[in-house]
């Protein structure tokens, strides 16, 4: 459904030739060219619901815009069910629902169901049909309370249901969404999610994501494509990135004792599984992979120095753990 | 099929249209505002030119009827240019934001919805344009200079072919901003100043700027040209094919430059 081969993109950055040029470096500006994004190839199946990340800069933006036809690459091309959306960007649109978290694609200063009758005819909908589709949108994503309020007066929660209801209206077979879920609380988070869920499942659409929240990669996706400085570092399933990553867990536990506590970091100083981090007080804290051991055994073994009275776990963040993945990430400059 | 097409687009482009006054129609005090305030700007820019002109009688042998009839047909030509496309000429603020991705993500033209963006009837304008052609002409037929039967139609046609050509210079603009990104600048010298510029009969600038008017830029087809025959009978009827001419020309190299423009669209970072 969607296929991207080979894709390149490079920005030309004008920049200054030295830093002191004085008046020379307002008239003599040279171009630097950037490269945003460097050989991506992927094929993305009918059906499948795919996780992009990586981190900011990484280019996930700019290869997300060569894909919804926004941008031109600069050599390579894509594919939306079989429409070159560059060379045929109206007829690629008609099938592509896209949705940007950042920005929102409603008319500002109308209620939300004034945007859906634009939309409709746009994408050429019978009235009817439009209806029918508002409808069963409003059954997943509780639009009702809100339909008629101007867009400019929504929560945030509420005007990313409604642009996704937006983005899905035409009922485009392929679906991409750039950080759907940022700034969203708990509860809207577990909305979007359990929406996205079901028009995967119920109706086959592709969906491809963007996220900086491990939890929408968990919770949805089938597969997984890391990109970094560019380039494609990763693409398969869920599981298979998690043990490339091991994916470290940091665990801090307080003993009742001070001398407990110290009997228990000579230990893990040699454990194989939990390797001691740091010791303050009665705390300390250890790091183990949570893809060989159990959390419950880590404690038990932890346990077995004295009688715990707290313990915490924090799992690594997965932008930090993508970085630990590729040592060498150099700091992109923003 | 073709006419299938254009039959939709301008169906299309009625129901944005339509939803963007909605839009606009929010917020009533700034619209209403907004276009008394343009309406009064405009005719005390015609106020101080006629003071001028009352003062020297003409200028370089245009009375003030005729100067009026430049005025008013720029007015009109303009206030048409500007309501049916008034977000062409705010394309930086697309461009610099990165809003523009969101209309690319339609199945419609780009331009078609940026056209219908934040529309704004210029009701002040299009009165005030309208009001100094009939006294305009009005004198003018006292004179006997003009038929008035012939003359009003005419002269609606001839600002539509004006507002065609401020268009199609608003577009070749406007697409310079996919290479430029910022183009206020080169708005104020490709809009606002030749606007400033045609004003006034083109006789008074010198050999060189009164090139710059008729063939690189040219705008002395919006008003100076056509008035040559309807008011000034110093040309004849073919003066108007060559204004339609000049139009269908500017039109085509502002699409031109725009359709190759759109393909360096840039976008932002987000």
């Amino acid at each position: 459904m969607i296929e991207a081969s080979h894709l390149y993109k490079t920005f030309r950055v004008r920049a200054p030739k030295q830093p002191n040029g004085g008046i020379r470096s307002f008239l003599r500006l040279d171009s630097i060219d950037k490269e945003a994004v460097r050989d991506v190839s992927f094929s993305i199946n009918k059906g499948e619901f795919t996780g992009f990340i990586g981190p900011n800069g990484a280019g996930k933006s700019t290869t997300i815009k060569m894909l919804s036809g926004i941008l031109h690459p600069t050599s390579g091309e894509v594919r939306l069910g079989g429409i070159n959306p560059h060379r045929k960007r109206k007829e690629a649109a008609r099938s592509l629902g896209v949705l940007f978290g950042q920005r929102s694609q409603l008319w500002w200063d109308l209620p939300l169901k004034d945007s859906f009758e634009v939309l409709g005819a746009m994408y050429r909908m019978e009235e009817r049909q439009r209806h029918k589709r508002v409808a069963e949108l409003n059954d997943l994503l509780h639009l009702g309370e809100f339909l008629d309020t101007p867009v400019r007066k929504l929560s945030l929660g509420q005007r990313m249901r409604g642009d996704l209801a937006a983005a899905l209206l035409h009922e485009p077979s392929i679906l991409i969404l750039d950080e759907p879920t940022i700034g969203l609380d708990a509860s809207a988070k577990r909305d979007i999610r359990s929406l996205l869920r079901s028009i995967n499942k119920e109706l086959g659409t592709t969906i491809m994501l963007t996220t900086h929240d491990m939890d929408d990669i968990e919770q949805l996706c089938s597969r997984v494509i890391v990109i970094t400085e560019g380039s494609l570092h990763y693409d398969g399933p869920l599981e298979g990135l998690r043990s490339k990553i091991g994916m470290p867990a940091l665990i801090e536990v307080t003993y009742r004792t001070l001398e407990q506590a110290e009997k228990a970091w000579t230990h893990v100083q040699s454990s194989s599984s939990a390797d001691g981090k740091q010791l303050q007080e009665r705390t300390i804290t250890v790091e183990c992979s949570l893809e060989q051991y159990r959390f419950m055994d880590i404690l038990r073994e932890l346990e077995a120095f004295g009688e715990l009275e707290d313990a915490r776990m924090r799992e690594a963040d997965f932008d930090e753990a993508v970085h630990l993945l590729y040592p060498d990430l150099k700091q992109i400059k923003a | 099929m073709m006419i299938r097409d254009v039959k939709d687009m301008v169906k299309m482009y009625k129901l944005l249209i339509r939803f963007s006054i909605r839009s606009r129609m929010q917020y009533r005090f700034n619209f209403w505002t907004g276009s008394f305030i343009a309406a009064f700007i405009a005719f005390m820019e015609f106020a101080l030119l006629a003071v001028i002109l009352s003062r020297f009688g003409t200028i370089q042998g245009w009375s003030i009827a005729e100067s009026a009839y430049l005025y008013s047909v720029l007015t009109l030509s303009k206030s048409i240019y500007r309501t049916f496309a008034s977000d062409v000429h705010h394309l930086e603020q697309y461009l610099v934001s990165g809003n523009l991705d969101g209309l690319l993500l339609r199945p419609l033209p780009v331009l078609l919805v940026l056209m219908t963006q934040n529309v704004s009837i210029r009701f002040g304008e299009l009165l005030l344009g309208f009001g100094m052609l009939a006294y305009s002409l009005g004198i003018l037929a006292g004179k006997g200079q003009i038929e008035l039967w012939s003359a009003i139609p005419l002269t609606l046609l001839i600002s539509l072919n004006g507002a065609l050509l401020l268009f199609g210079i608003a577009l070749a603009t406007a697409a310079t901003g996919f290479w430029l990104t910022r183009i206020s600048m080169l708005q104020n010298l490709t809009e606002d100043a030749t606007h400033t510029a045609i004003r006034y009969p083109l006789t008074i600038f010198p050999g060189w700027l009164k090139g710059v008017l008729t063939i690189g830029l040219p705008v002395a087809f919006v008003n100076y040209m056509p008035a040559l025959y309807i008011v000034r009978g110093e040309a004849g009827p073919w003066i108007l094919a060559l204004s339609a001419a000049a139009s269908a020309a500017v039109v085509g190299a502002g699409a031109l430059l725009w359709r190759t423009g759109m393909s360096r669209y840039q976008s932002t970072g987000s």
